[in-house]
């Protein structure tokens, strides 16, 4: 019986361990996490407010237990027991109610939460008797926006479509690419050569090159940084049209230039045939001289002739 | 006594009338030259991606298209010289389409440097010599006015054209935008078909009749004599200098504005300021320039606005905050547009109308150079020192230098010139006095024959 337990003990451990090394997780539903034998990496926060509820963000990257602690260090009532509780997202963690006593003039609670995957993140706050609090906003770290109006490519054309992990922000283990279909994401795999996606990882940065659009390609793209606690997405839209949308106002335009250049070689056309009139009437012994030089290509020759 | 300008121009400029829709022609022609290039910018980042070039590799296609727009100067000089300015703003308008419109179908990044670059960049030269020339031809007394007027086309372009690509670039991405640019580029040949050529009224002449072979030879090509031009040297040596510092403080206004922690949208609104106050001082310059006072120094008058820029940007590292930056943004506006406004005029001013394309041409070419290796040489300024007060105080001195030289230079200049005027004066007497005794003599004598 002892060596069916060991047995037993053994399989759960191998399972543990083999859990712990699966670095990326897909995002969605994940079954909740078997306490783990070997404790997770350790971190705390700490938070000394004066009354004024508090708000602050936390970066969150791999699986961590981490120790979050407030600390009400002055504006509060000089009660010498107060209430106090954490929420998660809103509402109230069952089993978080404390009495906290006065010490040193100030109110202190703090609690340890397991960061196990996308689920443990979000906002959790402690709360004293029932004004001050302070918000802990767990993520992963965001993606900043691609671009927030849509990227334009034609039908045949290949487009470039990039996302980045601005610096200071720690790198995530890899990319991944969806698009929108309509009723869910669908995961974009960059097979082979012959695959019309491409998809370039390079460390803080991605790239999905998509050649030979064509309409049905137009839609929202969603690339996501993949970390070891969950996978933060910033999307991107595509709009893929045909030549002619921007052949209308090319043609329009010329016309107008052509219409324009017609009209004033045409109005001065007119003016000169009026001067030249008026011209032949005048006395050949007029002091003035009227030369008009014709500057352009076809009367060079005749110009050159009446220069010699 | 003629004026000293028509007898060099051989006629006397309308100042006026059909002049006005020239400069308006100008106006456009030296817009499009100045202000698309710099409009460019905004595409590169999604050509870039596209391409998969670095920013640097990108950021050429701007340099080539300013390089060989400068380059093209005295290929233009020649082709005016030679056909007039209509002709060749109209062929340069098409040349500026066309490249933009092959550009619009390009498969690789050396596929924009020579459609984009080379050939648009030559379009553009087309375009600027041939207007800044013609409105020599079409006025003098109003000179300075037409010329301020004209180069305020370069800000008005330019806010026009920065959110018009924006526009066009969210409409219809990079291709698009580059195919609508190539027929907008078009209309710069409408600005070519409102250049007449002016109706020369000669004023009669006793002598010889109005000047033929001798002078369509020294048109024919470029006018290298000009090098021993006493004026056109101090104004080539004094350019090539301020040239180093002239346009850098412009580019890096907004970087040195996000350095110091302003954000983009403010750092954006500084350059709005700047392109406002330039474009409202470009036509006031010219007007300042063309009164009584101001015309017959203008070249003093251009000598303080270089040297007026030069402080500007000693004291610019010394202005605090964004109110110092809004401050500078404004005076730098003024100098900046002064030195514009009068760029052309000066130039004018020292070798005459006749030979201005010859020499807008040789200057451009050599200003290619400065004009090129100067934000290059502050951005590594930058670099090395990590500040940007350095680089502000080289440009300063870039600046002062040769506006201090040229007050010094113009002031022996006058002083000659205005020597040369009185022998050429006294010449002018004697020979007419010579002429009065040879008549009389002669009169004596046909009255002794008549006696005798």
């Amino acid at each position: 019986m002892p060596f069916s337990w060991k047995h037993q003990f053994f399989h759960i451990f191998l399972l543990l361990v083999s859990c712990r090394h699966i670095k990326t997780k897909t995002p969605g539903p994940t079954p909740p996490p078997l306490a783990p034998i070997s404790p997770l990496p350790t971190a705390d926060r700490s938070v000394v407010f004066k009354g004024e509820s508090h708000t602050e963000k936390l970066e969150v990257l791999n699986p961590v237990s981490l120790t979050l602690e407030c600390v009400w260090a002055g504006n509060h009532p000089k009660l010498p027991n107060i209430t106090g509780f954490w929420k998660k997202d809103g509402e109230a963690i069952e089993n978080s109610h404390l009495t906290v006593q006065l010490e040193n003039d100030q109110y202190l609670i703090k609690r340890v939460f397991n960061i196990v995957n996308e689920e443990s993140l979000g906002s959790y706050s402690c709360i004293f008797g029932n004004e001050a609090k302070v918000d802990f906003l767990l993520a992963a770290p965001h993606i900043a926006e691609v671009r927030d109006k849509p990227i334009v490519s034609y039908v045949g054309d290949s487009v470039v479509i990039p996302c980045k992990m601005e610096e200071p922000k720690p790198k995530p283990n890899t990319w991944k690419w969806y698009k929108d279909n309509g009723t869910a994401k669908e995961q974009i795999f960059a097979a082979g050569k012959l695959d019309r996606f491409e998809i370039k990882n390079e460390n803080g940065y991605t790239k999905l090159t998509v050649h030979n659009l064509t309409e049905a390609d137009s839609g929202l793209y969603y690339c996501g940084a993949v970390y070891a606690i969950a996978t933060t997405m910033s999307h991107v839209k595509l709009k893929v049209i045909s030549i002619q949308e921007p052949l209308k106002p090319f043609i329009a335009i010329m016309v107008e230039v052509i219409i324009l250049v017609t009209a004033i070689l045409l109005y001065e056309r007119s003016q000169s045939k009026k001067n030249s009139t008026a011209g032949n009437d005048v006395n050949t012994d007029q002091s003035h001289i009227q030369v008009q030089e014709e500057n352009s290509l076809e009367e060079n020759s005749s110009m050159r002739q009446r220069k010699i | 006594m003629p004026p000293a300008a028509t007898t060099s121009l051989g006629y006397s400029p309308p100042d006026g009338g059909w002049g006005w829709a020239v400069v308006f022609g100008s106006f456009i022609s030296i817009g499009f030259s100045y202000a698309f290039p710099k409009s460019l910018t905004i595409y590169f980042k999604e050509i870039q991606e596209y391409f998969s070039v670095s920013y640097s590799e990108i950021a050429w296609v701007s340099s080539v298209m300013l390089a060989s727009m400068y380059a093209g100067g005295p290929v233009s000089s020649v082709l005016v010289n030679r056909y007039g300015s209509r002709p060749v703003v109209m062929v340069g308008g098409v040349m500026v389409g066309t490249a933009m419109l092959l550009a619009s179908f390009g498969t690789s990044i050396m596929h924009l440097y020579l459609c984009v670059g080379l050939i648009g960049g030559f379009g553009l030269a087309f375009n600027l010599q041939p207007a800044l020339t013609i409105i020599g031809t079409y006025f003098q007394v109003k000179r300075p006015l037409a010329n301020g007027l004209a180069m305020t086309g370069s800000p008005v372009i330019l806010s026009t054209l920065a959110p018009l690509n924006q526009f066009l670039f969210d409409s219809f991405g990079w291709r698009g935008s580059f195919l609508i640019l190539g027929s907008i580029c078009l209309n710069c040949c409408v600005a070519g078909s409102l250049m007449r050529p002016v109706t020369k009224v000669v004023p009669p002449k006793p002598g010889p009749g109005p000047p033929g072979k001798s002078q369509s030879c020294a048109e024919r090509f470029i006018d290298f004599s000009l090098f021993k031009h006493r004026g056109f040297l101090i104004y080539l040596v004094g350019n090539v200098v301020l040239f180093f510092g002239f346009f850098a403080p412009v580019v890096f206004l907004a970087p040195y504005a996000k350095h110091q922690g302003i954000d983009e949208y403010s750092a954006a609104l500084l350059l709005t300021i700047f392109a406002l106050v330039d474009m409202f001082i470009r036509p006031v310059t010219g007007f300042l320039g063309n009164t009584k006072l101001v015309r017959p120094k203008i070249q003093y008058f251009f000598s303080f606005a270089v040297s007026y820029n030069g402080i500007c940007h000693l004291l610019c590292p010394l202005l605090p905050g964004y109110a110092g930056l809004v401050g500078y943004a404004v005076i730098l506006g003024l100098g900046f547009g002064m030195v514009s406004a009068l760029l052309f005029e000066v130039l004018m001013d020292l070798v005459g109308a006749h030979r201005f394309s010859s020499a807008v041409g040789l200057v451009t070419i050599i200003e290619c150079g400065p004009v090129l290796l100067g934000p290059p040489i502050s951005g590594a300024l930058v670099d090395a020192y990590g500040d940007y007060k350095y680089m502000y105080y080289a440009c300063g001195v870039f600046m002062l230098a040769p506006g201090i030289f040229l007050f010094v230079m113009h002031y022996f200049n006058y002083k000659k010139l205005e020597e040369e005027q009185r022998q050429s004066v006294a010449v002018e007497m004697r020979t007419s006095e010579e002429t009065v005794q040879l008549n009389m003599s002669q009169s004596d004598k046909s009255t002794n024959k008549a006696h005798g």
